[in-house]
């Protein structure tokens, strides 16, 4: 277990060389697609490495001349990380721009500025009610299947779509199952090797990563751990896009709160809902971006309430508190935001909010919240 | 024994507060925090000890709160300043429901529940406009002792805005409205409107509950105190020393651990 821990750290820790070096022993091209949504099975499928892509580990430099300073932190970071070449290693980019207002940005971006061999856009739809979207939602996949198809000169069978569909459930489930353990003993792991553990599966082919999750799950189930009953359960909900910085997750739990589960992109939500092998592997696929739950603001779903859904996962933890934890300058989870802070209210929940942001994070103020947030649930 | 200490290291001052068995304030100290957090608190202590009397040995409980919470060697414990000020403020003023604390380099609004617990709060996590340190330039700026500022603003007869919350360009402004021939009464009532405009922000977000008392080393400044009362439409409470109140909810919380 911490042989497997330790190489998912190393991994983590430089995603660049990782990948670079990955591209070289595979010789095969890097795709690498914008979160949250793009269903890489398919660039999989066309014997490329699909990667989601990262906030950087530098603060922004020459990406300030195209992209404003109220852009969030991601944004800047991939723009800035793209003109300086950082990102020489990825053959092309996926970029869905329905998603949020600087996600359309990025094409006219990449294409006057870093010129990849492939670029693909897809508009995915919000969730309204009714059929047409799935068939909308089809249309622009079988047109991104197309143009990876052009762009390699091969076609990409159903078979081949099936077998990195099943490739990619198995990964979604043995997710899963971390996290199953990780419910019945929070002990087990810390916050951020979870997270590492989810971030190092959208970068690493799915198969490595599948045999590192095998191996590590074996650990898991053999590890024995002390309950820390003291701790204050807790639930964080949110950091859509990106990686939260490791100091806060740090922070939660050197205040003595315990996290048993979470609803962040980098975890529970990157491998929620598998994919149904039935039917038309590009219907299914579509059908899983389809699906309203996990709420996430980008696909504008108001029919489920994401408050709801959080306050569940926390008394199905026995969790005392959600912690949201918000992207500075991220227009959707912005938005959606004052809602679910009305429904955390409305239901007596003890909730608090952080605000992150890619180069300023003022710890000590985040612990004094974070430290008050403690004492109200623990009644001080 | 029963004697309990609150010590709140503030980023400017640390504020010590002494309790006897029976909650009663022995003494309290205030001083300069300087750049020796872990000194400034030890003395604080020693000089509540001296004044009220009494020796190390006697102490039950010491509880560390503030910015430098961490740095009191001698605390038996730690508690967040909300926490302490919500418990200070309840026991000064016992219908209180919100707290407006703004010292040497925070701000923050805290609503408070029937049982003096902390429902909710906002505070300033990354700018120090509005807040003491902002005060002392702004004072330096205006040429005047900081003492003289409040007075100041009760001398004006034609406020000017300051529209700018950051301290550096704040004070450049100052010297521009200088320059356009404004009087210094007036930009020191600007100046007072521009702190109450930011926590009339905080206020709404936290929901405005009567009763209301202000804490913290700025409450001093009766210029600062009026212009929020009047932006958010109630009467302050201020305590005869409101920098104490977070050393006092500490040493509250303090007697209680004993």
């Amino acid at each position: 277990m911490e042989k497997v821990l330790t190489e998912i750290a190393e991994v983590t820790a430089d995603p660049y060389g990782y990948v670079a070096g990955l591209k070289e022993r595979k010789e095969k091209k890097v795709i690498g697609c914008f979160p949250m949504h793009i269903p890489d099975e398919i660039i999989h499928a066309a014997d490329l490495i699909p990667v989601v892509i990262w906030r950087g580990n530098e603060p922004v430099t020459w990406g300030h001349a195209h992209v404003p300073p109220y852009d969030c932190g991601i944004t800047r970071s991939f723009v800035d990380d793209a003109v300086r070449g950082k990102l020489g290693f990825m053959d092309g980019m996926v970029f869905h721009v329905r998603q949020c207002l600087q996600a359309g940005e990025f094409p006219f971006i990449m294409e006057r500025h870093v010129k990849p061999s492939y670029q693909k856009v897809l508009y995915l739809p919000a969730l309204y009610p009714g059929d047409v979207m799935r068939d909308f939602t089809i249309t622009e996949l079988e047109g991104f299947k197309t143009s990876l198809e052009e762009f390699t000169g091969k076609k990409i069978s159903d078979d081949n779509l099936n077998k990195s569909i099943e490739i990619y459930n198995k990964n979604r489930s043995l997710l899963e199952r971390v996290y199953e353990i990780r419910r019945e003993k929070p002990e087990i792991l810390k916050a951020r090797e979870v997270m590492q553990i989810v971030w190092s599966s959208m970068f690493m082919l799915k198969e490595d990563h599948n045999k590192l999750l095998t191996e590590l799950i074996k650990g898991m189930e053999a590890k024995t751990v002390e309950p820390e009953k003291d701790k204050i359960r807790v639930i964080p909900v949110g950091c859509l896009c990106q990686t939260l910085q490791f100091d806060i997750l740090d922070l939660i739990e050197d205040l003595g709160m315990i996290i048993p589960d979470d609803d962040l992109y980098i975890g529970s939500r990157y491998f929620a809902n598998q994919v149904n092998l039935d039917g038309s592997p590009l219907g299914a696929l579509a059908d899983r971006y389809l699906t309203r739950t996990p709420v996430c603001p980008t696909k504008g779903v108001w029919q489920v309430h994401w408050g709801d859904e959080a306050i569940k996962k926390m008394r199905d933890n026995d969790a005392r508190g959600i912690i949201s934890i918000i992207v500075k300058y991220c227009p959707p989870h912005a938005c959606y935001y004052p809602d679910f802070k009305s429904k955390m209210e409305q239901e007596g929940i003890n909730a608090i909010m952080i605000e992150m942001e890619h180069e300023i994070i003022t710890l000590e103020a985040i612990k004094t919240r974070l430290q008050s947030f403690v004492e109200i649930i623990g009644g001080v | 024994m029963a004697i309990a200490i609150g010590v709140d290291v503030g980023s400017l001052c640390t504020k010590t507060v002494i309790l006897d068995g029976g909650n009663n304030v022995l003494a309290y100290d205030i001083m300069r925090s300087g750049h020796y957090y872990k000194g400034a608190a030890e003395e604080s202590i020693d000089n509540v000890l001296k004044t009220a009397g009494l020796r190390k040995e006697d102490i039950g409980y010491i509880l560390g709160t503030g910015y430098g919470r961490g740095a009191v060697s001698s605390a038996d414990g730690q508690v967040t300043e909300i926490t302490c000020h919500a418990r200070g403020a309840t026991r000064l003023f016992p219908g209180v429901h919100t707290v407006i604390d703004i010292g040497g380099q925070d701000s923050k609004v805290i609503g408070i529940g029937d049982n003096a617990r902390v429902t909710n709060f906002v505070m300033n996590d990354k700018c120090a406009a509005g807040t003491g340190r902002f005060l002392e330039v702004m004072a330096l700026a205006l040429s005047v002792d900081i003492g003289e500022m409040g007075d100041l603003f009760f001398a004006s007869d034609k406020k000017v805005e300051v529209s700018s919350m950051c301290t550096v360009f704040a004070e450049s402004e100052v010297i521009s409205l200088f320059a356009q021939g404004h009087k210094k009464a007036d930009i020191a009532a600007g100046i007072a409107d521009s702190i109450a405009r930011r926590i009339v922000g905080m206020v709404g977000q936290v929901g405005l509950k009567e009763e209301v008392i202000m804490s913290g080393g700025v409450a001093k400044n009766a210029g600062v105190a009026h212009a929020i009362g009047e932006r958010i439409g109630a009467k302050l409470l201020i305590a005869d020393e409101p920098q104490i109140v977070g050393a006092l909810g500490a040493a509250i919380i303090a007697s209680e651990r004993i």
